[in-house]
């Protein structure tokens, strides 16, 4: 391994990167959808020559700059610090593989920034057609950077049969475009564009909730606001069937996994994320029928957020999936999800896992010490456990491995290592890898995190100290 | 067409009397409006269970099956594990529901003059709440629930001369066994609807005959100084909204933090360690445990039988308090009363803590 590992206690460091971008994306989409919306309600305030909409259009575009240039453009560096501290190996595969679609995007990106500014700054200075000229320069160079990131980030669970052939060979640019218009592209633009239209009413919702002093805009721009959702509620459930259509059986078989259990071992999560999409989706239905529609102007800066916050699960949840449907790949069929690509894996059982890694201390393999011996093991967690792991919080390992002792913790890394078709963990866990003496140093190193005082480890010191004391007497 | 459909309803059942009703019936508004949909919260989550239970009761087989079976409706049933974990985490935030809405109650003096029998029901909607959580608790005949309900049962067991006969008739034997879960069982589904159910149709249409209390606060206002909301559409709608909520609260946590079975029970292994009753009812049990501290060798019994006494007399006062603060004067018995709230509430929130703290 050619990078340092992260330990991040507690949450693990997939979840820094998660909650960095279920906020990134709340606001990400809403940029996207949002400058669509403006576009199109300044249009219809100039064609029904309603000025005080226009005055308050400025206003919502002023919380629209604010929260996509300055919150939208922070949280997306820090998805970038984040991914690359906690998978520095994909990240850097993400950026040799896509290196002209990074430069397209930044480039949108920028076009897209400068846009906003000068939409919001231009208000009452340009003439309405030149305004309306910037605001539609913002909504396609917005839509384009959607357009871009969606190719690399379904890359990642539909990478194609195209790219997957030449991966490792070093001309993977060379598919570039088979990477990039992927299995999942296309209906994952369709449910993300149709996000975004969502997001940009959303957030309206909540911009005009407090417009208490001027009644009837009020009442009316919830009203036309609340029907950015209707294409949302309409084509969702479609495009969601479509995304899991285009999603590979293997993938789609997790979904299915938490239908009929919750079982211990069994990896359920991912259907429980998805009725909880289902749920509230439903809910933000029944919110904005009864309160939106129903009574525009009772609409309260509180409900508002209710629906955000709504939003906000849905986002999360949806994302969590995305994630989960993943595994046990970070990039599908090519890259596990603690960085082994699966074409080492061979190479790293008969050669051993530690010897590339650059950022373990070296241990020798000559003495028995059982300091040395957790040193080693504790390596080899770090590399291969650590990405979805914690120690005791997060998926912890003293909680998932509780009542295990030396021997069942073995058996359980042997099945790990061994991968045969028919063990229930390929579905979901990369392949453990390492020479024998490794695996059993992960083995003591498990066993002493888990059983303390009981364990193999602490007996060896213990029978040490014993030796010592007697040696000193 | 559903206009002509709904004339011929209406016909034939009054439906319109029925929205002339709703719609002249208001409710006050201020700043404690808030705590008036508590209730109807706690109402929503007794419907989930019903449902939820009655699903549930296509697979689960009571006696010495009920183990397998819930493992069953768990791990191997399509959706039974979201049917369980919202039938169980629904009993667990309904509990929580009714606690709020009993101290919301009591603490807006709604139980004062003429609204005695509402409090009087809902306090004995909240016992019965309570053992449905008790009976309930034991069904899976897990290692937990096992131990728990052993626990749970040697309290009253302590009550002196009907304690022990009264226990050994609810657990069909000296030890908790397979006759406990029917027994339970058959309280679980049928004793207690069949006592709650009239009581909780007796509570509502107390709700609808006094309408909702105001505070002594809002009553001490002039007449046109007070505020108030149609129920019908106005207050029904931000209920309905309460209750969407209160779904999606139910709906996360059981997606989330979905109920799992632990090892089956065994009688003859030792107790693990830590094991306690249900949250609900951790405050009496530290409570016991402290009181029971205090006495220990011959006179420990003694202290038992003294903690559940002292318990009993508590929540008889509790009860009883419409008869002591009934009036509607802002006087020295009103400040007793009020005293005398949040001294419950402080022992039950500090004894709840203490006693998940000293396992």
């Amino acid at each position: 391994m050619n990078y340092p590992f992260w330990d991040v206690p507690i949450i693990g460091s997939g979840w820094v990167i998660g909650i960095i971008s279920i906020i990134h994306v709340l606001i990400s989409q809403f940029a996207v959808g949002g400058g669509l919306y403006l576009v199109l309600a300044e249009r219809k305030a100039l064609r029904e020559n309603r000025l005080d909409w226009l005055a308050r259009l400025k206003d919502h575009s002023r919380f629209f700059l604010i929260m996509t240039n300055v919150f939208g453009a922070t949280s997306g560096v820090g998805i970038w610090f984040a991914i690359g501290l906690a998978h520095p190996e994909s990240t850097s595969t993400l950026i040799h593989n896509f290196v002209f679609g990074w430069a397209m995007e930044w480039v949108f990106f920028i076009v897209e920034l400068s846009s906003a500014a000068v939409y919001y700054y231009s208000w009452n200075k340009i003439s309405h057609e030149m305004h309306q000229r910037v605001g539609w320069l913002y909504a396609i160079s917005s839509f384009c950077t959607l357009v871009i990131i969606n190719g690399i980030l379904t890359f990642m669970l539909t990478p194609g049969d195209a790219w997957i052939a030449v991966a490792g060979t070093g001309q993977e640019a060379s598919q570039f475009w088979s990477a990039f218009f992927n299995p999942t592209y296309f209906p994952s633009l369709f449910l993300r564009i149709l996000v975004c239209i969502s997001l940009a009413g959303i957030w309206a919702l909540v911009s005009y909730s407090r417009l208490d002093y001027d009644a009837q805009a009020k009442g009316e721009l919830i009203t036309w606001s609340s029907k950015w959702l209707i294409p949302s509620f309409v084509a969702t459930p479609i495009a969601f069937l479509w995304y899991l259509a285009s999603v590979p059986e293997v993938n789609r078989a997790l979904l299915q996994l938490g239908i009929s259990t919750i079982g211990s071992g069994a990896f359920t999560q991912v259907t429980r994320i998805a009725l909880v999409m289902v749920m509230t989706s439903a809910t933000i239905v029944g919110v904005v029928y009864f309160f939106v529609r129903k009574a525009p102007q009772d609409f309260a800066f509180g409900h508002g957020l209710a629906v955000l916050f709504l939003a906000a699960v849905v986002t999360a949840s949806g994302e969590y999936a995305r994630e989960m449907l993943r595994k046990p790949y970070v990039i599908a069929r090519h890259m596990y999800s603690n960085g082994i690509r699966q074409s080492e894996v061979a190479q790293m059982s008969e050669k051993g896992y530690l010897e590339k890694s650059l950022w373990v201390r070296p241990v020798t393999d000559k003495t028995n010490e059982p300091e040395l011996i957790l040193s080693k093991g504790e390596a080899m967690y770090r590399g291969q456990c650590l990405n979805c792991h914690t120690t005791t919080g997060y998926r912890a390992m003293t909680k998932l491995l509780s009542g295990r002792d030396h021997q069942s913790i073995g058996n359980l890394l042997q099945t790990l290592h061994d991968y045969k078709d028919d063990s229930p963990y390929k579905k979901y866990m990369p392949q453990l890898v390492g020479k024998s003496d490794e695996i059993a140093a992960l083995n003591d190193y498990l066993d002493y995190v888990v059983n303390k005082d009981k364990s193999r480890i602490a007996g060896l010191m213990r029978a040490r100290e014993s030796k010592s004391v007697a040696q000193a007497q | 067409m559903m206009k002509a459909l709904y004339r011929w309803v209406d016909e034939r059942l009054s439906l319109s009397e029925l929205a002339k009703f709703a719609a002249k019936k208001t409710v006050p508004v201020h700043r404690h409006s808030f705590w008036y949909f508590w209730g109807g919260i706690s109402l929503f989550f007794f419907l989930v269970q019903c449902v939820t239970g009655v699903l549930l009761l296509v697979y689960y087989r009571p006696g010495p099956e009920a183990y397998e079976s819930v493992r069953q409706i768990t791990n191997e049933i399509h959706f039974g594990w979201l049917i369980r974990s919202a039938h169980s985490w629904s009993a667990n935030l309904m509990v929580v529901a009714v606690f709020v809405h009993m101290f919301s109650v009591y603490f807006m003096k709604a139980y004062r003059a003429p609204r005695e029998f509402g409090w009087w029901s809902g306090m004995l909607l909240l016992i019965i709440t309570l053992l449905f959580g008790f009976s309930g608790y034991l069904l899976p005949m897990d290692e937990l629930a096992y131990f728990a309900t052993k626990v749970g049962l040697s309290i009253p067991e302590a009550l002196p001369v009907i304690g022990q006969p009264m226990t050994n008739l609810f657990r069909g034997g000296l030890e908790v066994s397979e006759l406990t879960v029917q027994r339970f069982f058959a309280l679980h589904v049928v004793v207690m609807p069949a006592i709650f159910l009239p009581i909780l149709v007796f509570h509502l249409w107390l709700v609808q005959k006094h309408g909702n209390a105001t505070l002594p606060s809002e009553e001490a206002k002039p007449e046109s100084e007070r505020k108030s909301i149609p129920f019908f559409p106005n207050f029904l709608m931000q209920d309905l909204a309460m209750w969407l909520i209160a779904l999606n609260v139910l709906a996360l946590c059981a997606s989330i933090y979905p109920w799992g079975i632990g090892e089956e029970a065994d009688p003859l292994k030792p107790a693990p360690d830590g094991i306690h009753p249900e949250w609900y009812f951790m405050s009496a049990f530290q409570t016991l445990k402290l009181i029971g501290k205090l006495f220990s060798g011959e006179l420990a019994a003694f202290g038992e039988g003294l903690g559940i006494t002292l318990f009993t007399l508590g929540l008889l006062l509790w009860t009883l308090i419409p008869l002591y603060d009934g009036k509607h004067e802002n006087g020295r018995r009103a400040r007793n009363a009020t005293y005398f709230g949040l001294l419950a509430l402080g022992i039950i929130v500090v004894t709840t803590i203490w006693g998940y703290m000293s396992l």
